[in-house]
């Protein structure tokens, strides 16, 4: 039997009274890389932060990698068992140069990967310098790369494009497809760039409101009515 | 090997200098200098490292000295014995606190050390079967320590040496520390601890780890400052002694490892003109330490780094 590479079952996170996520459910065929779309304060971060673990035992709902249910599990142990993630906001180690902290990723993936991810995420001219002192562009990819050490099983991206030009963020896309193919690693990612989205996912799954509204291939999902309705508006018809 | 040459150069250079000053007045203030140094030193490896500020490092200190005074008074081990104990106790101590106290951020962490070390002070104010209250307490020093005479440890000129040694022996340490991969773990924990849960590491051991080590720092300095005075009084435990060891760090700076040590040597020099001066000597160093904080936001080593940077040369 096949599991899904990533599965969460009746994930719910509220706030108070503000139900941020609604019993939603998800699962991911391993290899495929799959776009989480909807609007803003849809829930994507939410579920991105439940399914890592981020939230601790605020939320409900339970989460399997490749079969093992990893609710119980910190962030940390969520890692070492191959589930990593990027983060919405740039998310690294300022002080540290970018081989130092790429290096420290690796020790504790236990992996010698870290110059193939830095080779991998075209980061070699920087290697040497601290990442405080690098470009924006540079820190996002830092940011993926501490994610990519170890050659994750699941890679959860978070707006990995965002505050990117469209060149970049379109070079960071097909970067990823790319590395996700040759390491086999299965990516759900969250972008509200929409080239970024139809250039690199083979499926999609749309959230609005804190529930699921769509999934399907991009194709068809773009042509919903209640989708276009509730994020992609009328340009997208 | 370079940063050996360093130290062995420093070391030897420190070593000369009873022999170059002469004068007992200025040899007892720096030995009391390098005490305090070593004593800085602690408190701001645990900011450089983990990025907290400690208002009760006094309270290891106190430790330190209270246990070899007391153990010897009492003859309850070997001086030997009552060294290792005087340091490894008040070590176990920060990291068992640490484990529970790392959890809370900032503000509320400092509080909390303040707090541990007061209770100390407390304890020795009124635990006068044991302490002597207020009164203090001598220590009964054996006839040899170490294998050394214990009268060079009483002695101006010798401690002096002894406690510089100590003292390059120390930053040595932590400056190997910071370039071994757990020293990489401990700063990046430090900028960033949510990322360095994410990419696998757990936060709050080694975090504990840096404690216990800048609280072993602060009980080595306080068994020196047994050893020289030969006499404890609560004042080692008082919450004043962690604050003038944070201004020393301040002053010193803390993202190098020699900056509190260098800030300790300065604030016991002014400390010591402006007490010329006159009476009022506190407000002096309260208004240099404004100055430094102003003009010189990463202190005295913080700036020097910088000109060395300018000047192509790399410091730890």
């Amino acid at each position: 039997m096949t599991y899904p590479a990533l599965e969460g079952i009746g994930l719910t996170r509220r706030f108070g009274g503000f139900i941020a996520l609604d019993s939603v459910s998800i699962a991911l065929r391993p290899g495929e890389i799959r776009g989480l779309i909807g609007p803003n304060g849809a829930g994507k971060s939410t579920l991105m932060d439940v399914l890592s673990g981020r939230t601790g035992k605020s939320a409900s709902g339970r989460v399997l990698l490749f079969g093992h249910d990893i609710s119980g599990l910190p962030a940390r142990q969520r890692r070492r068992a191959g589930l990593a993630r990027s983060f919405q906001k740039t998310n690294i180690f300022p002080d540290l140069t970018v081989a130092a902290q790429i290096g420290l990723a690796a020790r504790a993936a236990e992996t010698n990967n870290a110059e193939e991810v830095i080779d991998a995420m075209e980061l070699s001219a920087l290697a040497g310098q601290r990442a405080a002192d690098i470009s924006y562009g540079d820190q996002r990819r830092v940011d993926v790369a501490l994610a990519l050490v170890g050659r994750p099983r699941v890679l959860l991206l978070d707006e990995p494009a965002a505050g990117l030009s469209m060149a970049e963020s379109l070079n960071l896309a097909l970067l990823l497809r790319d590395l996700a193919a040759r390491w086999q690693v299965t990516v759900l990612i969250v972008e509200h760039d929409m080239e970024v989205i139809f250039s690199i996912c083979s499926h999609l799954t749309v959230l609005h409101l804190g529930r699921i509204l769509a999934n399907g291939p991009p194709e068809e999902v773009r042509a919903m009515p209640e989708v276009i309705t509730a994020y992609l508006g009328s340009s997208a018809a | 090997m370079i940063r050996i040459a360093v130290f062995l150069f420093a070391g030897v250079a420190g070593a000369l200098l009873p022999a170059l000053l002469g004068s007992p007045l200025l040899l007892t203030l720096l030995t009391q200098a390098v005490i305090n140094a070593i004593l800085a030193t602690g408190v701001g490896f645990l900011v450089r490292q983990n990025g907290l500020v400690s208002f009760g490092h006094a309270g290891f200190f106190g430790l330190g000295a209270y246990i070899v005074a007391v153990s010897t008074t009492n003859e309850w081990m070997p001086i030997g014995a009552a060294l290792l104990v005087a340091i490894l106790a008040p070590t176990l101590l920060a990291l068992l606190l640490g484990a529970a106290m790392l959890r809370l951020a900032g503000v509320a962490f400092s509080m909390l050390t303040l707090a541990v070390a007061q209770a100390f002070y407390e304890l020795a104010m009124r635990w006068r079967s044991l302490a002597n209250g207020d009164d203090g307490i001598a220590a009964q020093l054996p006839g040899r320590i170490l294998g050394l005479d214990s009268s060079l440890f009483q002695q101006a000129g010798s401690m002096f040496v002894i406690c510089w040694i100590v003292l390059m022996l120390v930053l040595f340490g932590l400056s190997v520390l910071i370039a071994i991969p757990f020293g990489t773990l401990t700063l990046a924990i430090r900028e960033n601890e949510e990322r360095a849960r994410f990419i696998g590491y757990h936060t709050i051991l080694p975090r504990a780890a840096i404690y216990a080590l800048s609280a072993a720092i602060a009980a080595l300095a306080g068994v020196l400052f047994a050893l020289y005075n030969g006499f404890v009084t609560p004042n080692v435990l008082y919450w004043g002694l962690s604050g003038e060891a944070l201004v020393m760090a301040v002053v010193g700076g803390t993202r190098a490892v020699w900056g509190p040590a260098l800030g300790a040597l300065l604030f016991f020099l002014l400390k010591n003109a402006a007490g010329d001066l006159t009476e009022h000597w506190p407000a002096i160093i309260g208004g240099t330490l404004i100055l430094v904080t102003v003009l010189l936001p990463r202190g005295a080593s913080g700036t020097i780094a910088l000109l060395m940077q300018r000047m192509g040369v790399r410091t730890a």
